[in-house]
């Protein structure tokens, strides 16, 4: 069992038009892969941004709370953000090479960070093209404008930049996400190997990524922490609905019933007209949750209720022989 | 349906229109130059200085005022790039906060850029008057700088806008300083715009006579110092159209297809340059 590197204190993130991250509490283990999912919206970004405080440029966010690294609350002012940026290196959805060749693009850090030795810097270029698998197709092109290569090849070349000043943590930001199939997965395998030696945290909507890739997961809706653990824990045994909801790729809808309906005495047709006399007692976006213990039931409720144009929101078995069907009017 | 297609003929139709009507004024104007100035170019029009009695028809070129204007259009570019520089990147994000401040200059650079050029001479004057300077290319240069300063800063402030916010952050993100990041990533982004920049600046520089009426003054002499009295080709052509002798009338057209070829080599020259640094350019 390894140790965490981070670990965050009640970070909240607001800004004017509401709270972006609620009061998130959690631990980032050493050399591990963390992948942070959750919906569009949930604040993975804006998450990943506050480790290498990316957060300063985004106008009108105020981190609040703690990220503690190497002994330091990193998100306290008088941080030194461009050592600890040399630390925690990122990698963003877009790739975006530098406005110079291939190699100057893998020196810049290194340069910047004092390395002026030709032939150091020669190692280190070589060094790091090869750990993001580029170095095979790029060795004779060293000289060439880094624009010209292709999407895959400048999101491997960010992942080269980064490793050439040996950050000892990489932010990976949806880092596959405008990628084709077979780029993704050269970038994947690299971030399977480096996660040996680096702790990645890494955000993604694509939750079979996650589930190749990650040693422990986040999982963050709509700014708040929902869970958190090792990626077996939670991927196999989700504690949470939502979560369960989640990673089954189901929708999942926030509802609180508005009525209840016992049908387990009933038979056909009469649990029929009970839930329609039910469904026409409450008012438009009610919910109504019906209980059944028949396949028939189970299996022709819903039928009728969609026909009506209500929304089924979902089905569940509750007990031995008992089912839910909850449902929103909808006319 | 009917009604869309005529929207597109109609709006492809009125472009076609507008940049026929400035290409035909455009050609006009360097057909009426070139038809009125071409007879009376020599090669001692662009070799010697005038002789005596030039302005009254007698031999000689008009040498002074080729080099008088090279050198104060290049000395006031050059004098405001050091300016406008500095000036454009303040008025970035990164620097001022993009905020009040940034747009109340950009408001002052704006108003600047529409001031006549002949109120900075009047003010370069008074200037040089207080410090009890005689008419010279410093003064020339100087005055010319403001001239150009705020539609070079503005030029280079605007470029500078377009630089994505992604690629600063892709050399934050390997901890680079602001300034390493202005340096190695923006201003090389930037580079080719801001090389436009310069050129507009210094066509608009080369080109002015107001601002230098008073401050440069005007001479049959190539300088050769900078407080020496430089002449220009404007002021030259202004001076030969005074007379009232037909001879020389003709040789300030032809002074002013000097001063077109002036300017259509040295931009041209600018813009090879340009293409060199566009080869890193991301796009």
């Amino acid at each position: 069992m390894t140790g965490e590197i981070i670990r965050v204190e009640g970070l909240t993130v607001g800004a004017r038009e509401g709270v972006l991250l609620k009061d998130i509490s959690l631990e980032i283990p050493e050399r591990k892969i963390v992948c942070v999912i959750g919906p569009s919206g949930s604040g993975k970004t804006i998450f990943l941004r506050c480790f290498n405080r990316f957060i300063d440029f985004n106008e009108g966010l105020k981190a609040r709370g703690r990220i503690m690294f190497e002994g330091v609350n990193i998100l306290d002012d008088s941080v030194d953000v461009t050592e600890l940026r040399t630390k925690v290196g990122m990698i963003t959805q877009k790739p975006s090479p530098l406005p110079m060749s291939v190699y100057d693009n893998v020196a810049y850090g290194p340069r910047i960070h004092g390395v002026g030795d030709k032939a150091a810097l020669d190692g280190i270029v070589k060094e790091s093209l090869s750990h993001a698998a580029l170095w095979d197709e790029l060795k004779n092109r060293l000289g060439e404008p880094a624009a010209r290569l292709s999407i895959g090849q400048q999101q491997r070349l960010s992942l080269a930049r980064l490793l050439a000043v040996k950050p000892k943590v990489l932010l990976c930001d949806e880092a596959t996400s405008a990628l084709d199939p077979v780029s993704s997965r050269k970038i994947e395998d690299q971030i399977m190997k480096l996660g040996r030696d680096y702790t990645i945290i890494m955000s993604t909507h694509n939750i079979h990524q996650a589930k190749r890739l990650a040693d422990h997961v986040i999982y963050l809706y709509l700014g708040s922490l929902i869970e958190h653990g090792p990626a077996k824990e939670l991927f196999h045994n989700p504690k949470h609905e939502r979560t369960k909801a989640y990673i089954k790729g189901e929708y999942y809808e926030d509802y609180t019933v508005d009525q209840e309906l016992d049908l387990r005495e009933y038979g056909t047709p009469v649990n029929f007209l009970k839930v329609k006399e039910a469904i026409d007692g409450l008012r438009q976006e009610q919910v109504l949750r019906v209980v059944v213990n028949t396949r028939e039931a189970l299996r022709d409720l819903p039928r009728g209720l969609e026909t009506d144009g209500h929304k089924i929101i979902h089905r569940k078995q509750i007990s031995e022989h008992d089912w839910e069907i909850v449902v929103r009017k909808t006319e | 349906m009917e009604w869309r297609r005529l929207e597109e003929e109609a709006f492809k139709t009125a472009g076609f229109l507008s940049v026929s009507l400035v290409l035909l004024c455009l050609l006009a104007m360097i057909a009426a130059v070139l038809l009125k100035g071409l007879p009376a170019l020599s090669v001692e029009m662009i070799t010697e200085t005038p002789r005596s009695g030039f302005y009254l028809g007698g031999g000689g070129g008009v040498l002074n005022a080729i080099v008088g204007s090279i050198y104060l259009a290049a000395g006031g570019t050059a004098l405001a790039f050091v300016m406008s520089l500095p000036t454009a990147l303040f008025l970035q994000r990164e620097y001022s906060g993009g905020g009040r401040i940034a747009e109340a200059v950009r408001l002052v650079l704006d108003i600047l850029w529409g001031v006549p050029s002949i109120v900075y001479g009047a003010f370069g004057f008074i200037i040089m008057l207080s410090l009890g300077l005689r008419a010279s290319l410093l003064g020339g240069i100087i005055s010319l700088a403001f001239v150009v300063f705020p539609i070079m800063t503005r030029s280079i402030d605007e470029i500078l806008q377009t630089v994505p916010q992604d690629l600063k952050e892709v050399s934050y993100a390997v901890g680079a300083t602001r300034f390493e990041t202005t340096w190695s990533v923006t201003l090389r982004q930037a580079a080719p715009g801001i090389l436009t920049g310069i050129i507009i600046a210094f066509g608009r520089g080369i080109g002015d006579a107001a601002s230098i009426l008073f401050t440069a003054g005007y001479t049959d002499k190539v300088p050769s110092s900078l407080m020496e009295p430089a002449a220009s080709l404007p002021l030259a052509i202004f001076f030969q159209f005074g007379t009232p002798f037909q001879g020389v009338q003709e040789r300030a057209y032809a002074s002013a297809v000097i001063l077109l070829v002036v300017i259509l080599v040295l931009t041209s020259a600018a813009r090879m340059l340009g293409k060199a640094s566009r080869r890193n350019m991301i796009v």
